[in-house]
């Protein structure tokens, strides 16, 4: 199947691509492997298939970065909380990846692990999180010092639209599109794949509507011959 | 874990090729059809004959014969070989050129012609030219960073184009217009029409060698960094998810759905379903993996092997076996469009309920239900699992082969109790959804009959439900099984499901009777009576109609008296057999009387009286108890009061001789009202009684419907046995000027007044005679309004009829009668107040016939 949309996941080995997807879409949270090359998920989101493009973070497989941008409606660039070092990579390597993406690309930033520093993000936000799994994962948090900071994120953002040539006014606010999440409790990580989603549908819908039309409008042609007969007259 | 995907078959051997010369090495293959073409080291081409043998031991093995052996006049390398089946020609890259030499005979074309200054040359499998003549050739050209096109017919070859590339290309593949280029640093899609490219990836040709395959229609698979077999279509995109080979990974080959890949000690199968390795086979030294129109081919430096793909059923099957439900079904999905689409469907049907098993016998019931959903499951497959649950009757055989492995549910859970009522569980809840759709259509017996014998066993309540409802239970079978389970009370239902109401009624009457022990309904009496109310076989009701009273007379006779409205008058039951039948059981024979008179409204004196008989002698029965059921006696009477007064029918005479000589002084006056003996009544009412609210009541209730003249009567003969008592009492008198004073409306006033004393004060009777004065005057301006009204209506008529002497009316002999249509022959004529004029003698014929009538108010109608 075709999908109507592509969805791509950026940023630097080890910040957590392949952990948001699975929770997003298996709605658990399990300890995965570097990611090889790359994996896709196809989702579907009302009446449209969106594919969900988990990208390999290592530097080994850097080049295929671009390829796997071109056409996407939707980058969701993500970093590290606890490691300043994902962020800055963000910009200096994987911002130019997104060259190939469509023009009217909806970025977004995803700060993941928040679960590491933030108390408030240890409580699961999926109500189907299994009883016994909770003590595992919420019972002796070990704090780390946060290194990222929400205005970092939002500064990104701001970079990215410069980078892009785009104004601020004709995508969404910053605000908005920086998100903070707990692949490990699931912590906002729906909220995240939903609004962007949300986003990528306009676009999805523009790109099937510049196709041929398959459908003739009745009442369209109805309008057209009046006017027509009006002129006559 | 791992899928037997394909089978090694050896096809060429060392012998066959170059015997014992160890120089000589295999260096290309090319397989069309039936051919197989082997290019060698020293410059020499064998053509073998490769035939496949079908033993029907599934050892699918090849015949290959020696065609021919034919060195080229160069003695170098034979680089690559490629064969245009449509054109009879086999290309031949050696030295640099590539030659066109006959498929068969392997001899050179007689024109010579050939293309010169080729590294590498490839097929363009999706043409655009159109031309079946001819086949489409992109080759890598000696010339540094050139790509060339030809056209390549019989016995020409022809430029097309000429393509210049930013970097040295060493691998090519096409595809239509696009070009898949493995330049030195990167992966590119070039369009050589319009000359667009696309980067796809970096890559150093260097350090390993490229890879670039057509795997179909605008896509393909390239080898990437890391071992990485990376999917991408000629809009640069990749659809999908790259499979993972090992890092010196030789040559690709496609086998829908699996991508094989050959390094140098194995051969990898990747699905390409889910990006997952499913095989690997060991096969050192091979350096040739190709595919060919779907076989797969590989090959060391001295023999040949071909991997045979096991058929997707039998993949799908080994799946199954090891119980990887979900790879199985992927894999099936995936082999749609390889299928005929008939052949598809029942094999994943299968497939699917083969799934819907193995989740049921892991307990999965969910992920079960929905694979036997979506797989159709005759439902008989399931239930054939549970022991004894199918009837003895059913027909049904298990399919063969099986789907699952278990004889039975005992085996299935090796006899966990907890299990087994967990599957059982599920079978209901299952039943339950589908015995309402298609699923269960044709066998609704055995899915009915086998979920009534699960709520039996569970002892469910929803197996009242089940029975009450249409359905369609086995008799003999569940009858048997809720025997053994003692659910009496549901065999009763399932017998009058099916029609056996007299068996039901035997059944439940045992219980009821203790005979037989079922606690299900503990107001079983009361649902038999409700039964046999609702029940339209008389003679079932007349059998029980007995054992009913003798149960409990009043809830028994409603068997009589709540019959359902819808039954017919003529079919319902004659009252004279049913009061035969109650003769012994005076309660319910009181209430039986009560329902026909009362309710049925029978108008028949024989029911009347006998009622107003009954109740009388319960009335007197009850007196001569004493105080003792005081309450009942109060309640007794006040029927046989309202009785007495509401019914015309009883005999009146009869019941007064019956009532004479007790003290039911009240109930004598009623009669005495009905034989419109008012005085003697209302003695008894004011003088014997002294009761003087129901005098009044007497009098009110009496004149009803009767009139104003009848009512003034009454109170008027009420007033004067209050005054007219030969003692003068207090208490009369006081009554009387109550009387008075509260029905003033009631009373002539002027009759009233001549009758006081005159020792009454003013005072005493203002309110009465304010009553009276507000009437008279009232009914004095009522006759002058009328009075008004009807001189005005008599001016109306007046001046009509004024109005109609005014018009003149003109006859002449062209006036036509409008009744009969004809002329007029003499002077006299009647006209209508409309102004229509007939003749004398239609006029009277109209008032006959009132359909003329019509015609006259409208005479415009006629003309």
């Amino acid at each position: 199947m075709k999908p109507d949309g592509k969805v791509v996941l950026l940023g630097d080995m080890n910040v957590g691509k392949t952990s948001l997807l699975h929770r997003y879409m298996e709605r658990r949270f399990q300890g995965t492997v570097s990611t090889v090359g790359g994996a896709f998920f196809l989702k579907q989101w009302g009446p449209h298939h969106i594919s969900l493009w988990d990208t390999a973070g290592r530097e080994q497989f850097h080049g295929l970065g671009s390829m796997y941008c071109r056409g996407a409606a939707a980058v969701i660039l993500t970093y590290d909380v606890t490691n300043l070092q994902s962020i800055v990579e963000l910009e200096d390597r994987f911002l130019a990846l997104t060259d190939t993406a469509n023009a009217d690309c909806i970025f977004a930033v995803v700060g993941n692990k928040v679960d590491l520093t933030d108390s408030c993000a240890l409580l699961p936000e999926a109500e189907d999180e299994r009883p016994s799994e909770k003590p595992a994962s919420g019972c002796v948090p070990t704090k780390v010092k946060r290194q990222v900071h929400a205005d970092d994120a939002i500064a990104l953002y701001k970079k990215i639209l410069k980078y892009r040539m785009l104004d601020e006014k004709d995508v969404p606010a910053a605000e908005k599109m920086c998100f903070e999440t707990s692949a490990k409790t699931g912590y906002m990580v729906d909220h995240l794949f939903e609004t962007v989603f949300d986003m990528v549908v306009p676009t999805i819908l523009e790109q099937k509507a510049e196709g041929p039309s398959q459908i003739v409008d009745l009442n369209n042609c109805k309008t057209a011959k009046n006017t027509q007969r009006s002129c006559c007259r | 874990m791992s899928v037997k995907a394909f089978k090694l078959v050896p096809a060429v051997e060392r012998e066959m090729l170059m015997g014992d010369k160890a120089r000589i090495n295999i260096e290309c293959i090319e397989c069309c059809g039936k051919n197989l073409y082997i290019g060698t080291n020293d410059g020499s081409i064998y053509h073998f004959l490769l035939e496949e043998k079908n033993s029907p031991d599934e050892k699918t093995s090849f015949t290959v014969t020696k065609q021919l052996h034919k060195y080229l006049s160069v003695r170098k390398a034979v680089g690559e070989l490629k064969a245009a089946s449509a054109l009879n020609r086999l290309l031949v890259l050696c030295d640099s050129a590539i030659m066109l030499v006959n498929m068969m005979n392997l001899e050179p074309i007689p024109t010579g012609a050939r293309i010169k200054g080729a590294v590498t040359f490839t097929l363009n499998e999706n043409p655009v030219s159109g031309d079946p003549f001819c086949v489409e050739v992109c080759i890598v050209s000696v010339k540094r960073r050139t790509i060339q096109l030809f056209l390549v017919y019989e016995d020409r070859v022809q430029i097309v184009k000429e393509v210049f590339t930013q970097e040295q290309p060493c691998a090519v593949a096409v595809d239509g217009h696009y070009l898949c280029l493995a330049l030195t640093t990167q992966y590119i899609i070039l369009n050589y029409n319009t000359g667009a490219s696309q980067d796809l990836f970096p890559y150093s040709s260097e350090e390993r060698r490229p890879i670039v395959k057509r795997i179909g229609r605008q896509e393909f698979l390239l080898a990437g960094p890391g071992g990485l077999g990376m999917f991408a279509t000629v809009d640069g995109i990749s659809q999908r998810a790259p499979v993972h080979w090992s890092e010196n990974v030789i040559g690709a080959a496609l086998c829908f759905p699996y991508v094989v890949a050959l390094d140098e000690e194995f051969i990898t199968v990747h699905s390409m379903l889910d990006q997952q390795q499913k095989q690997t086979l060991a096969f050192k030294d091979g350096h040739i993996l190709q595919d060919f129109e779907g076989k797969v081919i590989v090959a060391t430096t001295k023999g040949v092997y071909i991997l045979v793909p096991l058929p997707l059923e039998r993949q799908i099957q080994d799946l199954l076996a090891s119980h990887r439900v979900e790879e199985a079904l992927v894999l099936a999905r995936g082999a749609r469009r390889n299928i005929p689409k008939e052949k598809f469907q029942v094999m994943y049907k299968r497939i699917l309920q083969q799934a819907g098993f193995i989740q049921f016998a892991q307990l999965q019931f969910l992920e079960a239900k929905e694979l036997f959903r979506s797989g159709q499951l005759d439902v008989r497959e399931l239930i054939s699992l549970y022991p004894f649950l199918l009837p003895a009757s059913s027909s049904f055989i298990r399919s063969h082969p099986p789907l699952h492995e278990y004889a039975d549910l005992n085996q299935l859970t090796q006899g966990d109790q907890e299990k087994m009522a967990k599957c059982k569980q599920f079978l209901m809840s299952y039943l339950n959804e589908v015995r309402s759709t298609d699923v269960a259509n044709g066998y609704k017996e055995d899915v009915d009959t086998a979920l009534l014998k699960l709520y039996a066993e569970a002892n469910h309540e929803s197996l009242l439900d089940l029975l009450a409802s249409e359905n369609f239970c086995i008799l003999t079978d569940s009858a048997t099984w809720l025997e053994k389970h003692k659910k009496f009370f549901a065999l009763g239902l399932l017998y009058h499901s099916n029609g056996q109401d007299a068996a039901a009624l035997q059944l439940w009457v045992k219980i009821v009777n203790g005979d037989i022990q079922d606690s299900t309904r503990t107001d079983l009496y009361e649902y038999i009576v409700d039964f046999l109310t609702s029940c339209s076989d008389h003679e079932l009701v007349w059998k029980y109609a007995e054992w009913l009273l003798q149960q409990s007379e009043e809830i028994g006779i409603y068997v009589f008296t709540r019959r359902p409205q819808e039954e017919g008058q003529d079919n319902s039951f004659n009252p004279d057999d049913v009061m035969s039948c109650l003769n012994k059981y005076p309660k319910s024979l009181v209430k039986y009387l009560e329902f026909l008179v009362l309710e049925r409204r029978i108008q028949k004196e024989k029911y009347h009286t006998h009622l107003a008989v009954l109740y009388l002698e319960k009335v007197l029965n009850l007196k001569s108890l004493e105080a003792e059921r005081n309450e009942e006696l109060f309640e007794t009477k006040a029927k046989l009061q309202s009785l007495l007064r509401e019914s015309d029918l009883y005999r009146t005479r009869f019941i007064l001789d019956k009532i004479s000589g007790s003290d039911l002084h009240m109930e004598c006056a009623i009669l005495y009202g009905k034989l419109e003996e008012h005085d003697k009544a209302l003695h008894i009412l004011v003088h014997v009684l002294k009761d003087f609210a129901a005098a009044e009541d007497y009098c009110v209730w009496n004149s009803k419907n009767r009139g104003i003249l009848y009512r003034q009567k009454l109170f008027h003969m009420l007033l004067t046995a209050y005054l007219n008592s030969s003692s003068a009492e207090h208490e009369l008198v006081m009554a009387a000027v109550d009387l008075l004073n509260s029905h003033a409306a009631d009373f002539d006033a002027a009759l009233v007044l001549r009758l006081l004393p005159d020792s009454w004060s003013v005072q005493l009777l203002s309110s009465f005679l304010a009553g009276a004065m507000r009437e008279s005057i009232h009914s004095q301006r009522m006759s002058q309004i009328a009075l008004g009204l009807a001189k005005a209506e008599n001016l109306i008529y007046k001046h009509e009829k004024v109005k109609l002497k005014g018009d003149t009316t003109v006859l002449s002999d062209r006036k036509l009668c409008q009744v009969c249509q004809t002329p007029f022959c003499e002077p006299a004529f009647v006209r209508y107040p409309n102004g229509s004029v007939v003749h004398t003698h239609c006029a009277a014929g109209r008032l006959v016939t009132s359909n003329t009538n019509r015609h006259f108010s409208s005479p415009s109608g006629r003309t």
